[in-house]
């Protein structure tokens, strides 16, 4: 759990600074800093997951 | 005017950038979050500065190590400290402080054992990097090519 909270909080502060600094308006900047945000949740989810499988 | 005056693509030469820029450049790299604040953009400087701030101590208490250019390697192998060293100074102050006080740099095997050892490597990287973002931002705002 403790390493799902840190992989949540580094993708939230990254996705923060990245909606401010890549987008113009402010409502771009939050669905591009969601989009961000899911983007490194769910990537690293799926290669957590394909890492399980793998024998070690 | 030449081609070269105005540019490949033809459009007229950007205004000369003006001082202040580089200072509130040097501002922002120095101290996180400050050249948006000199700006008066409170809100920017709360998330981007925060940001930075939030990730290089969370990197700290992790157990993450900072990089310097001594170190236990010799020659070439000394080279592979420089990129990551690049992207802790980035951070600025808070490496500057870092290794003023020693703190973050030990070598040792006992902190590389910690289970959160790589994450918090991960975290200071990405400050640094996230400030050279936020740096980057502070500047082109001082210099009016961004609102």
């Amino acid at each position: 759990m403790t390493h799902f909270l840190v992989m949540i909080s580094f993708a939230a502060l990254v996705a923060v600074v990245f909606g401010i600094v890549g987008r113009d308006s402010g409502r771009e900047r939050g669905l591009y800093g969601l989009k961000i945000f899911a983007e490194f949740v769910g990537i690293g989810l799926a290669l957590a997951w394909l890492l399980y499988f793998l024998p070690r | 005017m030449t081609i070269k005056e105005r540019g490949m693509d033809g459009a007229k030469p950007s205004e000369e950038t003006p001082a202040v820029a580089w200072l509130i450049g040097v501002l922002a790299w120095a101290v996180p979050g400050a050249g948006h604040l000199w700006q008066g953009r409170w809100g920017r400087a709360l998330l981007l500065g925060g940001a930075v701030w939030v990730m290089f101590i969370a990197g700290i208490l992790l157990g993450g190590h900072l990089f310097s250019p001594g170190g236990q390697e010799e020659g070439t192998n000394a080279l592979l400290r420089l990129p990551p060293m690049v992207a802790n100074l980035g951070s600025g102050i808070l490496y500057l402080y870092c290794w003023a006080t020693e703190t973050g740099f030990a070598e040792g095997a006992e902190q590389a054992a910690r289970a959160t050892f790589e994450y918090g490597n991960t975290f200071l990287l990405v400050a640094g990097l996230l400030n050279y973002l936020a740096m980057l931002d502070a500047f082109d705002i001082a210099a009016g090519r961004k609102s």
